[in-house]
């Protein structure tokens, strides 16, 4: 019998086994190393996984809004409102400012100082300004000149104390000038008065002029394609938006929208894609392939909208307004932008989106150019890989949750100032009562003869080619 | 125009074209384009035009991801396509992460019809027990009487509390003791906190909170008389029950005492919580068990589980809290079905009348009635069974110290502690545990600074008490469906643009009805079915002693009148024909059926 029970055991013994946990694997092997973590997914064993994740996402949204600090600077040195900016290619840092007082200043950004300051470079307002190349700087205005600046040159005040420096070359032309812009590759450049004129940096005289036939409007803005560099786009007084082609030296197209433009950007990464910023408070993305709609309508601005610019990923623009807002927009979606405003801020008439997608300047009319970080949660600084994961985790958390009531609101909602909500407040009144009546008009009129035109349809008079 | 850009073949003037209606044969004239020729236009801007890299793919998308071809919009495609491409490769690595579960959980088999598990005793399965896990039979012989302990999350700290008042806490596997306490007052019940720093005794008259040492930090003095008491980890709320009946939730974080019920049904000794949704259940004298939430005043289940007192309550968390186990002082045991609660699945009679119940992780029930302890294990515990006898025993072990006065399992070990008159003993269970645990949710073996981190974001992560609710996955999904509406009968008053965005929606047909839908095509079945209204009925509805000739009069008149309600209906009718003919037409297989939509994800399920 004894050896009857001992087999009985060992069978037991093999039949038999108790959970355990060898210490070993679960505690560092030497004092210092990091404790070696378990994971176990079954949703079993994480209780109330939506609802924590739903705070998680929450408190993700509140700590945006709560390190939503976007002003960076304020960069002073123009007397009067700062009309028209450009930024230097291939910097980060640096770009060029025109003023109403005719005052011409490089920024250096990031060191928050003047790289070259011109008082009086232009009699009157200087009406835009771009980069001919790396060091010299094409300015235009209202005095009927275009000058060209080197901006390498250290600002020394010569014996008869004239200024810092005096331009390079100067192109006089007919009439006042509206804006100006510089060929991509080729040593030509665009300027808009009554008609489109193209320059050539060596003759003083203007090569040819582009305008489109019976027109008589006054040009606004003039900009070349960035990725088709002989196409250029400009808009008019006349309400239009018009496309030329320097190599036929024709207008091919024109545009007569309800209200006119004014400002114009090109998308650096969608080569067919233009913006316009209006009069009538939007902004317009056109597909030039089909000019008869615009692609998207951009609707928060609560006056005219007097400049724009595409961020360099062509994910964003940034515009800023007569409202004295300056509105950060996602490429596609309309409605809802970032907004940024301080008490001092006056009417915003020049915006730039920096080389690296991360800053926004604004020129406004009391004189300065603001510095804006373009996402305005965003840390300044290094950071370090576990944080950057904690930022994705929370983006990611903030845009799964964004339907739930209580995370949306607290990521959408900003505060802004009482007459821009209250400006907004009734163009939504008004807007509303108009859509009202329009309808009750419709439903006292026979049926089908009055039927409804979406918004979009409404943009465009006419096309001409 | 033509050499606008490039010369390129999509620069020139587009036609107007009508989307959907020609849009197969320009599909495939696109896509044959493609193969033969290359796209100029592409080729002329990329010598400037570069994708950025994160717009690039990464690798090739995981198979059998739902094409939305048919989805004309294509920001609405591009974002569906890639959640689903994402969802399908989370699953996929969801899959692969079941590699990481290492440990092996405990079991005890036998081979044969006639041997059975329950005849194997401790003292065998503690010789069968590796070094480790023996260590976790224990006995502490103590003299204050009954005894009732309760555990960590983690299952590394026990804490005890004697009826006479004594009370300890320690860490059970290293043997360290934290607090040891004295409290020569009647003491009924201990619960830790949110770790094993701090944790709350119901003692004669109100509830106590110590810290880790031992050194009193509040007397929540409006807990009176408390008798058990719950921790719900993830809400940071305390509940207790007491002599007076009332049900309190308080704020361990905030302080606050965030809600108290009356349950009006007296003096409540059984309490316990529902890991996975939060839910308190109490059971009472008059032998109904009652469902608690703090959002509600009233129990948002009551139940009559047995003919006496109910004298203990046990969820089980194996299968996320659907099965509910209660023992009665009349000596049955029932098991429930949490989401039926007509009748229950199981039930059978013990010896000794009123026993104490737990499920551990596995899903193992413990009943100690009388003096001893018997384990059932699961599909017998929890299959529809007639017949009153007790399911077949998983193991039982015989302790002489009666009353037995708690059962808990230690989570992620093989452990139940038994509490009763002499002392507590530990007695090792195979196969009861969770192997695997999770770091992040509790570790048996973290350390000072996990504890911490751990504090700090659960913290973070406090559900709100309102939160709770009997179906935790509420969070997240569809609201339901809003009953008010401002049409009367179907028609609106309000022009269009002042409606709420939904009625806009119905007005437009842009709402998704498909309840309501599926109604009307069943009630459309009926009036084919019973079309002709019987010789009663149209008695009934005829109507008398009006003025016929004034009547046809204003009917006559109404035909010039665009009446949107008749419009609305008519529109329905014709909407009503034309599904019935696309579903011939489908039966009869000269049409194709509908593709699957963006919005389908939308639609409710039934």
């Amino acid at each position: 019998m004894p050896f009857a029970a001992t087999e009985w055991l060992g069978f037991l013994l093999q039949k038999i086994s108790v959970l355990q946990h060898a210490p070993s694997q679960h505690l560092p092997a030497r004092p210092g190393d990091p404790t070696p973590t378990s994971r176990n997914l079954d949703p079993l064993m994480h209780p109330f996984a939506r609802a924590r994740e739903r705070m998680r996402a929450l408190n993700a949204a509140k700590m945006e809004r709560m390190f939503a600090k976007p002003f960076v600077a304020a960069l002073e040195g123009h007397v009067d409102a700062v009309e028209t900016m450009a930024r230097k290619p291939a910097t980060l840092d640096v770009a060029a400012s025109g003023s109403w007082d005719g005052g011409l200043i490089v920024h250096d950004i990031s060191r928050r100082s003047q790289l070259l300051s011109v008082e009086q470079a232009h009699k009157g307002k200087i009406t835009g300004i771009c980069f001919a190349d790396a060091d010299r700087l094409l300015s235009c205005g209202v005095d009927r000149n275009v000058k060209l600046w080197d901006t390498r040159s250290v600002p020394e005040e010569d014996e008869r104390g004239a200024g810092p420096s005096s331009p390079l070359s100067i192109y006089p032309g007919k009439s006042a000038f509206n804006s100006i812009d510089h060929h991509r590759s080729d040593p030509l450049f665009a300027t808009a008065s009554n008609l489109v004129q193209i320059w050539d940096e060596t003759k003083s005289a203007a090569v040819s002029n582009l305008t489109f036939p019976t027109s008589t409007e006054t040009i606004s803005a003039v900009r070349f394609n960035l990725s088709e560099p002989s196409v250029l786009a400009s808009i008019g007084s006349d309400r239009t938006f018009t496309l030329y082609d320097i190599r036929t030296g024709k207008a091919e197209r024109r545009v007569i929208m309800q209200m006119r433009s004014n400002s114009l950007a090109w998308s650096p990464t969608f080569p067919t894609t233009v913006l316009l910023a209006s009069e009538d408070h939007n902004l317009y993305t056109f597909d030039i392939r089909s000019l008869n709609t615009p692609t998207q309508i951009y609707k928060a601005h609560v006056a005219a909208v007097m400049s724009c610019d595409w961020s360099p990923t062509g994910t964003e623009f940034v515009s800023g307004g007569w409202d004295r807002t300056v509105r950060i927009w996602k490429e596609g979606v309309g409605t809802a932008p970032e907004v940024y405003h301080t008490k001092r801020m006056q009417r915003v008439m020049s915006t730039l989106y920096t080389a690296d997608a991360r800053y926004v300047l604004s020129g406004s009319d009391d004189g300065n150019v603001r510095i804006w970080k373009a996402h305005s949660s965003d840390k300044l600084g290094v950071i370090t890989a576990r944080e950057r994961a904690a930022i994705e985790y929370r983006d990611a958390l903030k845009d799964k949750w964004k339907m739930d009531a209580e995370v949306g609101k607290v990521s959408r909602s900003r505060h802004i100032p009482k007459p821009v909500y209250k400006a907004a407040q009734l163009k939504r009144t008004m807007l509303d009562a108009q859509r009202v009546k329009e309808e009750r008009r419709r439903k006292h009129t026979r049926a089908g003869e009055n039927k409804p035109k979406a918004e979009k349809k409404k943009v465009v008079i006419a096309e001409q080619s | 125009m033509d050499n606008l850009i490039a010369k390129a073949d999509a620069i020139r003037p587009v036609k107007r074209r009508r989307i959907g209606k020609d849009d197969q044969p320009r599909k495939s004239q696109s896509s044959a384009k493609a193969s033969t020729s290359h796209d100029r236009t592409l080729e002329s801007v990329s010598l400037h035009t570069v994708l950025p890299k994160s717009f690039r793919s990464s690798s090739p998308p995981p198979e059998n991801v739902p094409k939305y071809s048919h989805i004309h919009n294509p920001k609405l495609r591009t974002q569906l396509t890639r959640q689903s491409t994402q969802n399908a490769r989370a699953k996929a690595l969801l899959k692969d992460a079941d590699l990481l579960l290492t440990e092996e959980a405990g079991m005890m088999q036998v081979e044969g019809d006639m041997e059975k598990t329950w005849r194997v005793g401790q003292d065998e399965v503690v010789k069968a027990a590796g070094e480790e896990a023996a260590r976790g039979r224990k006995e502490w012989t103590l003299d204050g009487g009954p005894y009732r302990s309760k555990y960590t999350r983690n299952g590394r700290h026990l804490a005890i509390v004697g009826k006479k008042g004594h009370v300890a806490t320690f860490d059970w596997q290293s043997g360290t003791m934290h607090a040891e306490l004295q409290l020569r007052e009647t003491c009924r019940d201990i619960t830790f906190l949110h770790d094993h720093s701090h944790f709350a005794v119901a003692q004669q008259k109100y509830v106590f909170i110590y810290d880790r040492d031992g050194v009193e930090l509040h007397k929540l003095k409006s807990h009176i008389e408390p008798t058990r008491m719950e921790f719900l980890p993830f809400h940071w709320l305390l509940a207790t029950v007491g002599n007076a009946g009332y049900l309190k939730y308080q704020d361990t974080s905030t302080g606050q005492l965030v809600v108290e019920h009356r349950t009006k049904l007296g003096a409540c000794n059984t309490m316990t919580q529902n890991i996975h949704n939060a839910v308190i259940h109490l059971g009472h004298q008059n032998g109904t068990v009652t469902l608690w939430t703090p959002n509600l005043p009233h129990p948002a289940v009551r139940l009559l589980a047995h003919i006496g007192p109910v004298a203990s309550v046990s969820v089980d968390p194996s299968t996320g809290g659907r099965y509910m186990a209660t023992a009665g002082q009349d000596g049955t045991v029932k098991v429930w079905d949490c989401r039926n609660w007509k009748g229950s699945v199981r039930q059978w009679s013990t010896r000794g009348g009123g026993g104490e119940l737990e499920w551990s992780q596995k899903g193992a029930l413990a009943v100690a009635t009388g003096g001893s302890v018997n384990i059932y294990t699961k599909p017998s515990i929890q299959t529809p069974f007639a017949a009153t006898v007790a399911p077949p025993l998983y193991l039982t072990h015989p302790i002489p110290h009666r009353p037995l006065t708690s059962v808990r399992f230690c989570p992620y070990q093989d452990i139940l502690t038994i509490g009763h008159a002499a002392g507590l003993s530990s007695i090792l269970v195979p196969g009861t545990g969770e192997p695997n645990f999770d770091s992040m949710e509790a570790d048996p073996f973290e350390n000072k600074t996990a504890r911490r981190e751990r504090e700090v974001k659960s913290l973070l992560d406090k559900i709100k008490p309102d939160m709770i609710a009997l179906d935790p996955e509420f969070i997240g999904s569809l609201a339901p469906p809003p009953k008010l509406s401002t049409a009367v009968d179907g028609a609106h008053d309000i022009p269009f643009a002042r409606l709420p965005r939904l009625e806009r929606l119905r007005v437009s047909g842009k709402a998704d009805e498909t309840e309501e839908g599926d109604a009307h095509m069943q009630s459309g079945d009926e009036e084919d079915g019973a079309k002709k209204p019987t010789k009663e009925e149209k008695e009934k509805r005829k109507m008398r002693g009006k003025n016929k000739s004034l009547k046809r009069y204003l009917r006559k008149q109404r035909k010039n009148v665009v009446d949107p309600r008749a419009v609305a209906v008519r529109t329905k009718l014709e909407k009503q024909r034309e599904e019935r003919r696309k579903a011939k037409a489908i039966a009869s297989g000269a049409e194709q059926e509908r593709k699957p939509s963006a919005l389908d994800r939308f639609k409710r399920a039934s």
